[in-house]
């Protein structure tokens, strides 16, 4: 980016946004059809998770609320990727195979800015506030109030993970330049996400070990929720923080290389 | 009704061909299908299987999950159906139009499709299963022909059922524009009354009558268990076929019903 940028990008996605609350307040529709369908969602996820419990008193360690402060995690981030990643980032695969990919190209804003916040489902948005009053509803079940401390490193491994979905995304939809038939790519992340529902420590070790290095979606839900319910200490947000940044920077790099690729096999 | 046996024979060997080449095209999408697929199952057979430990929970050793979850993987596979989908789509965008004016009901392109489809993704479970049974003695089946054939009949059964439950709700599309979110309803339900989540023996007793009595546990739970349980008694088995065959017959029904009063409407619309 150049120098002065900075108050470009901001402005852009301002827009972006004032545009897309214009858009969505259209279909009021769809916010009662998107809150149903996470009522619905949450509803099964509790259910599995009573079933799970009526079988066992812990679940890799952790006891049915602890579970379900990560299943309100979980459905947060799942706001987020619902109204920002997959309409947006999420369309990178047909846009590459039709070619618009080139208009989006030819503007004066970083492509990848344009890529991930051109198109919103705002009402998605319901998820993220649904989430997190499930976390805090959990939380007084255990009857622990999380101090200003641990829900400040709580905010902080809950936007590293934000940061870690997105990289996840870039790097799946990057695929889409060198494989130009697959249009369903997101199908992958689904399949990867749902490992993500349940703590890490469930799973046996070689899954395990392929959550927390691998693919790090334990860095999305497990270690916010840690945070928060204080099984892990504050300092874990340092950790968190720094896993965020070396996937942002990761998918700078990818995103740089791949674009390198389509202007190449175009040109 | 030879003759008509034999001009349906070719028009299916044509239609399944040409899906089949139609699918060639996209073999690295239905890849990722599969995997999608599986991924539910793996999960759920992780967690059972942490739950479990060295004992057994509701008579389910570690062993009988890995069975039972590649069981739901491979059952799974052989009787899903996509339909719902494709249908809300072709009435939404008008593309029922054009073969509403072929000489042949749609079901059956969608039919063929869904054979085409399944030659390949349950091909690849199977491949999957395999190497997995080389290396993994509690997921191998033992090699009971009588078993096995019984298998075939009830997925069959299976599959034709949920063919006709994701059809039928996507010809709700001819009403609401919401027909795929019913299926996903559909589906959730599915999620514990069908036995994706856990064996039916593991649900709460009053739920596991309940399902008795839906059509749930016949489109996948009754296949797998009779492809990985312990052997069926008659019982069983007749309890099993018998509750296949009547919702079945009620599935047909139903899409009977709907085809012809949503046409009825859908030409009111369009003329």
């Amino acid at each position: 980016m150049r120098d002065g940028s900075r108050m470009t990008w901001l402005r852009v996605v301002t827009a972006y946004l004032r545009l897309n609350i214009a858009e969505e307040l259209q279909y009021r529709a769809n916010f009662i059809a998107s809150l149903l369908g996470t009522l619905f969602w949450i509803g099964t996820a509790l259910l599995t998770l009573g079933l799970f419990f009526r079988h066992t008193t812990r679940l890799g360690g952790w006891d049915f609320w602890e579970v379900v402060v990560l299943l309100g995690v979980f459905n947060a981030l799942n706001g987020v990727i619902e109204a920002v990643l997959r309409p947006g980032i999420g369309q990178l695969a047909s846009e590459v195979r039709s070619g618009s990919l080139d208009l989006l190209l030819a503007r004066p804003v970083d492509a990848q800015l344009l890529v991930s916040f051109r198109q919103l489902d705002l009402w998605r948005i319901t998820d993220v506030v649904m989430g997190l009053s499930l976390a805090g509803y959990a939380l007084a079940r255990l009857h622990r109030t999380p101090t200003a401390l641990q829900v400040a490193a709580f905010l902080v491994a809950l936007a590293a993970a934000v940061v870690v979905v997105y990289a996840i995304w870039v790097a799946l939809m990057s695929l889409a330049f060198w494989f130009v038939s697959v249009e369903n790519l997101s199908v992958l992340f689904d399949a990867l996400y749902e490992g993500a529902r349940y703590p890490v420590t469930a799973y046996p070790a070689a899954l395990r070990f392929v959550f927390v290095y691998l693919l790090p979606i334990a860095w999305t839900t497990t270690i916010p929720a840690s945070a928060l319910t204080g099984r892990l200490g504050p300092a874990v947000a340092l950790a968190a923080a720094a896993v965020g940044a070396t996937a942002f920077f990761l998918t700078r790099v990818l995103w740089r290389t791949a674009l390198r690729r389509y202007t190449g096999a175009s040109g | 009704m030879s003759g008509g046996f034999a001009l349906w024979t070719r028009r299916y060997a044509a239609m399944i061909r040409n899906a089949w080449l139609v699918n060639l095209q996209y073999r690295a999408s239905i890849v990722l299908w599969v995997l999608w697929g599986v991924t539910e199952p793996a999960i759920a057979l992780g967690i059972w299987w942490a739950i479990a430990g060295d004992g057994a929970v509701g008579g389910y050793a570690r062993a009988d999950f890995a069975r039972y979850f590649f069981g739901v993987m491979l059952v799974n596979a052989l009787t899903i159906a996509w339909d719902s989908w494709q249908l809300d789509h072709w009435i939404r965008e008008g593309d029922l139009n054009y073969r509403l004016a072929r000489p042949i009901n749609p079901v059956h392109e969608s039919l063929a499709d869904n054979l085409a489809y399944k030659a390949r993704s349950a091909g690849t479970i199977l491949l999957v299963w395999l190497i997995a049974a080389s290396v993994w003695p509690a997921v191998r089946l033992p090699l009971d022909p009588g078993r096995w054939a019984l298998v075939a009949v009830a997925v069959s059964f299976a599959a034709a059922m949920r063919f006709f439950i994701s059809f039928t709700t996507g010809l709700l599309a001819f009403w609401t524009t919401r027909a795929t979110a019913i299926m996903e309803l559909h589906a959730g339900v599915a999620m514990f009354l069908a036995g994706r989540v856990a064996p039916l023996a593991l649900l709460p007793p009053a739920v596991a009558t309940i399902a008795q009595f839906l059509w749930f546990p016949y489109m996948l739970a009754f296949p797998v268990a009779l492809l990985t349980g312990a052997a069926p008694t008659t019982g069983e088995l007749i309890l099993g076929f018998g509750g296949q065959v009547i919702w079945l017959a009620v599935w047909i029904a139903a899409y009977r019903l709907a085809w012809q009063r949503g046409l009825r409407r859908y030409g009111a619309v369009g003329g």
